[in-house]
């Protein structure tokens, strides 16, 4: 079955055997020259997506649609997308959204801002008590949660257990929209304009849920033509700075930062912090951390994107080029403070940027069908790999020899797909 | 009974390929769901057991013999030896060099820590003829078929 975060158009598949490749948890295989996923497998980064040649495999969440006049629309816009116009404000950005239709464009930074503020208050307090599990791990990346969920369930216990800032937020919004505006909550449309993959569709792992806050998710390569020509006509408008009252926080340099990877610690007072990206990367240290390594760091930014949320696959402009639109911003601007800390606190303590579900909780909601191995399946596979003696050619549809041996051994494949077991 | 042996080869001060077969034999009890909590365990003392070959021990053999009750890790190398094991078992105790030491390394929490996460461990050792470190863990009842 086809995993919700894709969408496969079987007809244009060749077969090709790269999306196999590049899977990081081993989801697909091809039978009958197309592509076949075990869509438990399916984690959503999107890796699949990136070098389809044929464009078959797709994701499934980059449709655009067109906003409700009787509704009341609202864009929340994650901070990669003032990287991919370099030269332009990121206010004009927001402009530019309102032109377009979104009665309401809304910065995210105010609220990343808050979210760093809570890991140094957490960390802090437990540095302290002694209390968490160290490392600490970021909840922002949703591949990465589900990474763990799926294959390092010792490790829930070390996802930082906060809410993530676009969950916050769109909380925030629609309880305060709906006041001022005397409109019902279900009139209010959040849509959320992402470069990433995984988002809203809905979460299996539930954490932070971000469904019930927004309602759509925008792909920023879908909006990104459309956006463009209206920021050229903003060029000329001059309107003014704050575009509309509510909401209105100014972007700062924090939003486009967190784009990157590393803009999330870079933003803390804790010093033992290292960001890693890619999703190799972050399966190894996934792997090290199990076995005790790191111990003595404080917090890890993990993201299953190269270089960061810049390099989401739903992005419309190279990651290099949106990371050099970025660095312009900072030397332009510096990393500003803006919030006072002591009303970060009382926020802290009343629990507002606690998840409802603690991360511990979310062992088994997401896992493999496939049946466990048995110790004679073990020995099979061993003297499987002792005969085929291959070397990973992928052309039995299998991303390797090892992975090929386990779905014989399992019955998900036939041994003569190898060709060198027909001799 | 049917058992599955596995035996990998590590280098003395190959700190790029250290850990790696700590991590196969993680991958490899993963697909045989056993409990993650063992897992954690095993890959603890396998790893540091590793880590222990790479700076002191010269070139050694890293085993792995899992059973339906019980996984047994066998860890031996041709080094220096230990002179005195039960100084070696105290928690801070340590002989790396200073080089190590820069590398975080060192702090002479290895053998007391796989102690604290094996079920048994057994240390054999003399001087100039090596070490040879057995723990086994004991698999409770989610026993795979």
């Amino acid at each position: 079955m086809v995993p919700e975060y894709i969408s496969f158009v079987e007809k244009f598949c060749t077969g090709c055997s790269q999306c196999v490749r590049v899977c990081p948890t081993k989801t697909i295989r091809i039978r009958n020259n197309k592509a076949v996923f075990f869509d438990e497998l399916c984690i959503g980064c999107g890796e699949c997506t990136r070098v389809c040649p044929e464009g078959a495999v797709s994701s499934s969440i980059s449709v655009i649609e067109p906003c409700m006049k009787d509704k009341l629309n609202v864009v929340i816009v994650s901070p990669v997308l003032y990287a991919q116009f370099p030269g332009v404000m990121p206010s004009d950005v927001l402009i530019g959204l309102n032109e377009m239709g979104f009665d309401h464009a809304i910065d995210l930074s105010y609220y990343l801002e808050m979210f760093q503020y809570a890991v140094d208050e957490f960390v802090l307090e437990n540095r302290k008590s002694n209390n968490a599990p160290w490392p600490l791990i970021s909840p922002i990346c949703p591949v990465v949660i589900r990474l763990i969920v799926l294959n390092y369930p010792n490790l829930l216990d070390h996802i930082l257990p906060l809410r993530r800032p676009v969950s916050l937020l769109g909380d925030e919004i629609r309880e305060k929209l709906s006041h001022e505006h005397g409109v019902d909550k279900k009139d209010i449309i959040i849509y959320h304009i992402t470069p990433c993959h995984a988002k809203v569709v809905p979460d299996r792992s539930g954490l932070m849920d971000e469904l019930g806050f927004i309602d759509r998710a925008l792909g920023i390569n879908r909006i990104y033509p459309g956006l463009k020509q209206k920021l050229e006509q903003v060029k000329e408008l001059e309107l003014s700075l704050f575009p509309n009252e509510h909401f209105s926080f100014v972007p700062s340099t924090r939003g486009p930062l967190w784009g990157m990877s590393g803009g999330e610690i870079a933003g803390m007072r804790i010093d033992n912090v290292i960001a890693v990206s890619g999703v190799k990367e972050t399966m190894a240290y996934l792997e090290k951390i199990e076995m005790g390594l790191f111990s003595d760091m404080e917090y890890i930014e993990f993201r299953a994107c190269t270089e960061g949320c810049l390099g989401g696959p739903l992005t419309a402009v190279d990651r290099y080029m949106a990371k050099s639109t970025v660095q312009k911003f900072i030397k332009m601007f510096g990393i500003g403070r803006r919030l006072p800390r002591h009303k970060i606190r009382q926020l802290y303590d009343k629990g507002w940027f606690f998840s409802r579900i603690k991360p511990s909780e979310l062992a088994g909601v997401y896992k493999s069908k496939r049946k466990p191995l048995t110790f004679d399946d073990m020995k099979k596979i061993e003297k499987l790999m002792s005969l085929i003696h291959g070397s990973d050619c992928g052309a039995c549809g299998a991303p390797d020899c090892k992975t090929f041996a386990e779905d014989v051994v399992t019955e998900a494949a036939d041994l003569k797909a190898c060709f060198k077991m027909k001799e | 009974m049917s058992s599955l042996k596995k035996s990998f080869n590590v280098r003395c001060r190959d700190f790029i390929h250290a850990g790696e077969a700590s991590i196969s034999v993680q991958q490899l009890l993963k697909q045989m769901h056993i409990d993650p909590v063992l897992i954690r365990r095993i890959a603890i003392c396998g790893y540091e057991g590793e880590m222990n070959v790479v700076m002191h021990g010269g070139d050694g053999i890293y085993c792995v013999e899992i059973n339906t009750d019980r996984i047994v890790l066998d860890i031996s190398d041709k080094g220096p030896g230990i002179a005195d094991i039960a100084k070696a078992m105290e928690k801070g105790f340590s002989t790396a060099s200073d080089e190590y030491r820069e590398m975080g390394f060192g702090a002479g929490m290895g053998l007391p820590n796989m102690k604290k996460n094996a079920d048994e461990m057994i240390v054999e050792s003399e001087p100039g003829c090596g070490t040879r470190v057995r723990m086994s863990f004991i698999i409770k009842q989610s026993t795979p078929t």
